[in-house]
Formats: C-alpha cells, sequence, structure tokens
C-alpha cells in the first residue's frame, strides 16, 4: 500500500533525524566524574572556559560539562534541583534566596568589580548630551537595569546616595542588557546601567559614564560566584572540594592572563573580537569579599528586597 | 509541462482562462528581492540605525561566516534534532490517542472537557515547569515542542475520525471486523487527510516552540544562538540567525506539504490540485 509506506517513510525520517546526534552517555566508573555547571554566557565566566582550555578539571579528576542558561533564574532552580551540580551567580540572588530559605552555598567566587572609579566592567551610562553629570542628578529619573530588585538597582541607589543624591526618587525600569542602549537613544530612559560588552560600545558610541556603581557599593566588591547546594555540599564534599580547587587555578590564571581571557571570549560569545580586546574585565579574586557581601546583604535590607539579612555564615565559602 | 499552451497568442490556457503575465515563481522572487533590497536601504538611508538595523549585505556577510564554524552547524543539528524528536513523539502520541478517544464515544464524551482546558495553555506558560523539571538542557525544549504539536495532531485526528462514514463503519462492524482492522481499512483512510494537515501544522507549531525554548531557557540550538549573538553585541550575527530559522520555517512548510501530497495521493483534494 502505497500511503502506507509514504507514511512510514515520513516517520523512519523523522527517526532518523531523531538519532541523528544522539549517543554519547556518561560513561560512570573509574573514569573522570562528569561535573554540570550552569552559566551565563557573559564575560564573568571566561575563567571556567580559561581554566577547562588549561586542563585544570581534568588535573583534579573532573569532566567539566559546562550548560549556559538565559538567565540566574533558570540557574537557582537547577542546582536546587540536583539538575546540575554547581550554577554561576551573582550574590544579590544568593543572598536573597538564602533570606527566603533555599540552602545556598558559594564554593567559588567568580567575578568581581575592578575597584577603580570610572575603569570598572560596569557603569551607569547617559547619553551625551544629557544634562545628568553624576550620580546625585540620577535622582528621579528614568534607569534602566537588566533585573528589578537585585543587584543593580541597590548599587546604583548606593551610587546616588554616595555622591549625597536621594536614591528613593530614582525610577528603574527593567530593560535586557542588549535592548539598553538602543532605548537609551530613543530617550525612553534617562540612564542605563550596563555591563561589558555594552558598556564599551555604549562610550564608544558616544554615551558618557555618569557611575561606577559597584565601585561606589564598596571596596573591591566581588559580584558573583560559583555556588551549590547545600545537599551537594553534604553529599558530595569530595566533589565539591575539587571543583573549587579547580576554580581557584582557574580564577588564579585568568588573573595572570587577561590576553587568554580576551581570546577565550571568542570560544563562547560572539563579541566582536576588536572589542574584546578592548573591553574592561572584571576582576578574577581569589576569595569572596567578605565585607561586600555583607554589604550587598544591608543594601538588600536597606532597599526592602527582603525583610531581614540572612545568616552569610552559611552562604560562604 | 504548459509548454504547447505557452505558444497561445492570446495568452489563454486549455480551460480559456486568462493567465497571469508574469510566472508565480517569479513574483515570489521578485517579492523576496524587494524585502532584501528594503532591508539593504532602510538602514542605509539612515531611517533606522545601522548598530540597530545593519544592511542586508552585512548580514550576509556574517552569515558566511557563522557558516564557516562548527558551532553554527552544532547548532542547526541540535535545532533539527530537537523539532524532529518532538515532532516524531507528538506525531505518535497524537495518532495513537486520537485514534483511540476518537473511537469509543464515551470516552471522547469523557475527555472533552478536559482536552479542551489542557489545549489553549500556551506552551511558553510551561517554561518554569520545564526548567524545574529539566533545567536547561535539550529536554525542557522538547516538553515545550511536543506540548505545542501534540495538541495541534490531536485534534485533527479527533475531527478525521468523527468524518468516518457511519454506514462503513456499522458495515465493518457487522462483518466483525476486529477492532484493528477496523482502524485500518476505515478509520485511517478517513482520518490520513485530516492526520496530515495535524502533521503540517504540527511540523510548523513545533520549530516554533523549539526556538522560543532555546532561546528563553538556553538550551542547545539556533536559538541559544540567537540569543548568545544578542548577549554579545553582534547584531548582524543576530540577524544572520534570524534568516536561518525563517529558511528553515520555509523548507520545514516545503517538506510537511511535500510528505502530504505524497501520503495522499490517492485523495480526491490532492489529485484535482494536480490535475489544475
Amino acid at each position: 500500500m502505497i500511503k502506507v509506506r509514504a507514511a512510514l517513510a515520513a516517520a523512519s525520517l523523522l527517526l532518523l533525524a531523531a538519532c541523528g546526534g544522539g549517543g554519547g552517555g556518561d560513561a560512570s566508573g573509574d573514569g573522570p566524574t562528569t561535573v554540570k555547571v550552569s552559566v551565563i554566557p557573559i564575560v564573568d565566566v571566561a575563567p571556567i572556559y580559561l581554566g577547562n582550555q588549561q586542563g585544570f578539571f581534568t588535573e583534579q579528576g573532573l569532566r567539566l560539562q559546562i550548560e549556559t542558561a538565559q538567565g540566574g533564574a533558570a540557574i537557582v532552580p537547577a542546582v536546587v534541583s540536583g539538575q546540575v551540580d554547581f550554577g554561576f551567580s551573582n550574590l544579590t540572588s544568593l543572598i536573597l534566596g538564602a533570606s527566603k530559605g533555599i540552602p545556598l552555598k558559594v564554593v567559588a567566587p567568580g567575578a568581581g568589580s575592578t575597584g577603580v572609579q570610572r575603569k570598572d566592567f560596569g557603569g551607569v551610562l547617559v547619553k551625551a548630551g544629557s544634562p545628568i553629570r553624576t550620580a546625585k542628578d540620577l535622582a528621579g529619573k528614568r534607569v534602566a537595569v537588566n533585573t528589578l530588585n537585585n543587584i543593580n538597582d541597590t548599587t546604583v541607589r548606593a551610587s546616588i546616595r554616595a555622591a549625597g543624591g536621594d536614591p528613593k526618587s530614582v525610577k528603574f525600569t527593567e530593560l535586557a542588557f542588549p535592548d539598553m542602549l538602543a532605548a537609551l537613544d530613543k530617550g525612553n530612559v534617562d540612564a542605563v546601567q550596563v555591563v561589558e560588552p555594552f558598556l564599551a560600545t555604549g562610550l564608544k558610541n558616544g554615551a558618557r559614564l555618569v557611575a561606577s556603581n559597584y565601585v561606589d557599593t564598596a571596596p573591591n566588591l566581588t559580584i558573583a560566584g560559583y555556588f551549590t547546594s547545600q545537599k551537594t555540599v553534604a553529599s558530595k564534599p569530595e566533589l565539591v572540594k575539587k571543583f573549587t580547587a579547580a576554580m581557584q587555578k582557574s580564577l588564579k590564571y585568568a588573573s595572570d592572563h587577561p590576553d587568554a581571557v580576551r581570546k577565550v571570549l571568542g570560544t563562547y560569545t560572539k563579541i566582536d573580537p576588536s572589542v574584546a580586546g578592548s573591553l574592561t574585565l572584571p576582576t578574577y579574586p581569589a576569595q569572596v569579599n567578605a565585607a561586600g557581601l555583607q554589604t550587598l546583604a544591608n543594601l538588600a535590607v536597606q532597599d526592602g528586597l527582603v525583610k531581614s539579612a540572612p545568616d552569610l555564615k552559611n552562604l560562604q565559602p | 509541462m504548459t509548454a504547447a499552451v505557452t505558444a497561445d497568442p492570446a495568452g489563454r490556457d486549455r480551460d480559456g482562462r486568462r493567465r497571469p503575465a508574469v510566472p508565480s515563481w517569479a513574483l515570489g522572487i521578485a517579492g523576496l528581492a524587494g524585502l532584501m533590497a528594503l532591508a539593504e536601504l532602510v538602514p542605509r538611508a539612515g531611517l533606522v540605525r545601522e548598530r540597530y538595523l545593519p544592511p542586508f549585505s552585512d548580514m550576509v556577510s556574517a552569515l558566511a561566516d557563522q557558516a564557516g564554524t562548527d558551532a553554527f552547524w552544532r547548532a542547526l543539528l541540535e535545532t533539527l534534532r530537537g523539532w524532529a524528536i518532538g515532532l516524531a513523539i507528538a506525531m505518535a502520541a497524537g495518532v495513537v490517542l486520537g485514534i483511540v478517544i476518537g473511537g469509543v464515544p464515551p470516552l471522547r464524551a469523557a475527555l472533552t472537557s478536559t482536552i479542551e482546558f489542557l489545549r489553549p495553555i500556551p506552551s511558553v506558560a510551561l517554561i518554569p515547569l520545564a526548567v524545574l523539571l529539566y533545567g536547561t538542557q535539550m529536554r525542557s525544549t522538547l516538553l515545550l515542542v511536543v506540548y505545542a504539536s501534540f495538541w495541534q495532531v490531536l485534534m485533527q485526528v479527533l475531527y478525521g475520525v468523527q468524518d468516518v462514514d457511519p454506514v462503513a463503519r456499522e458495515t465493518a462492524r457487522s462483518y466483525r471486523f476486529r477492532p484493528l482492522t477496523q482502524v485500518r481499512t476505515v478509520i485511517w483512510p478517513t482520518a490520513l487527510p485530516y492526520v496530515m494537515t495535524g502533521f503540517r501544522l504540527g511540523a510548523a507549531v513545533a520549530l516554533i516552540l523549539e526556538i522560543t525554548g532555546e532561546l528563553v531557557i538556553g538550551s542547545p540550538g539556533l536559538g541559544r544562538q540567537i540569543a548568545v549573538a544578542q548577549n554579545s553585541n553582534a547584531v548582524p550575527s543576530m540577524y544572520a540567525l534570524v534568516i536561518v530559522v525563517g529558511l528553515i520555517g520555509m523548507l520545514v512548510n516545503a517538506a510537511a506539504r511535500a510528505v502530504e501530497r505524497r501520503a495522499l495521493r490517492w485523495h480526491p483534494s490532492v489529485r484535482r490540485e494536480v490535475v489544475s
């Protein structure tokens, strides 16, 4: 019967395509332990890609499997449910999670502010002709941040506060980083809080930097880190130890070889090589800055993100 | 096939209908060329900023760069694989359940309200659930793809089963055809055109959800590449990938139509199309 054959042919075609790239399950046993890490494909996570390239994870008997997510919102659930072993997130998100009773633990720092005014990897930009000159002038203005009630709006408020302005009157709007420069151009917002590569791109296109919000918040602020669930800490202490060791080595290597960092960006992002060569890299610190973490927790309470600060002892490495 | 007719000086075909002066495929190409020219000229003329909408030629050269990388082809394969697996599962489940539910009237009556409740839930609304269940892996996108295309197939199969000639069905029953024989000889031939419509609709919907899932969740594939390009401020690459996704959509639709035609060669609707 022709029609049955045709239907069968169509079905088998589908199945064939379906089987095309399959296989490759992980071999458990004496071989290396597979460790799954969920990250956001941004400049901050260059060390893990670089360390993997340099074989720092293989040294520890780990086979690294990096999964990328579009945002931190997908990473925390994946870590808590055990879909992945480790995740990458900014510290405010982890403070918020911990204060909601989600059992998380930071196992290694991720990326930090350079601590240098006007030369950080993130900052607040305004249009070339804007009347806004300093962070104080941001009061009462519309400022775009990538996530409301998170690290970027609390640190911009800290900038305004440090400059002697009124942080309560600033109006934050949520916008994705890639949309910010266009929104600033069109005048939809008065200022945008961006990170690299959008900071360098914005400056190149004539925007003006008015504040380095991470620098204004605390000296040598650690912005983000690698974390896992308390359950993994308790049940797989060896894995956590090995991952932390490999991560530490990767961070150190990235710190010492900024050119290698700029080069590895091309392997997991599509940042233009000329931009990758000139953008401001974050620091890749050896440990989470405890004072900075406390400041972020205090800001979260002060700005009403959480009712009371969580016990940071459980969160810290 | 109309070589003899083309010579007709009156520009009319055998049935005396006026044929358009320009064949439709030429018009189609002209339309595409117009769109390309517009996409080239609008940014060049400064109507929109080049840094947000680059000229078409920039997109094409970015596409050429992409085509030279392993990552692009891997992403393309991952997208096609996710689409195919999702569609295959939805087809199998939709056809089997459709025939079972459609063939047993009490079951159908009992399930109609449930189906009508579940069907309109947009797949995209299930993203949080998918992420909780499967994280950012391919499986979470697969869940969305299967969910969305399953209903397309199931509804069509249900309509198809309902369309079976009652006399034929009663005849088969009085001759004591076994259920599977009934399905093969009575229900399937009637339902097949509906199944094929479901296949075509499901194929399109599955692709939409595959790309959406990759874009929003970050599961591997072209959608994720688009998101990475966007986050890297690689605007021409982003548009280049969007063009690729559009082309895949066109191919998927053409392939689904080809399968439909082949499976339904015997069916009057297709036969008429071929004759005219």
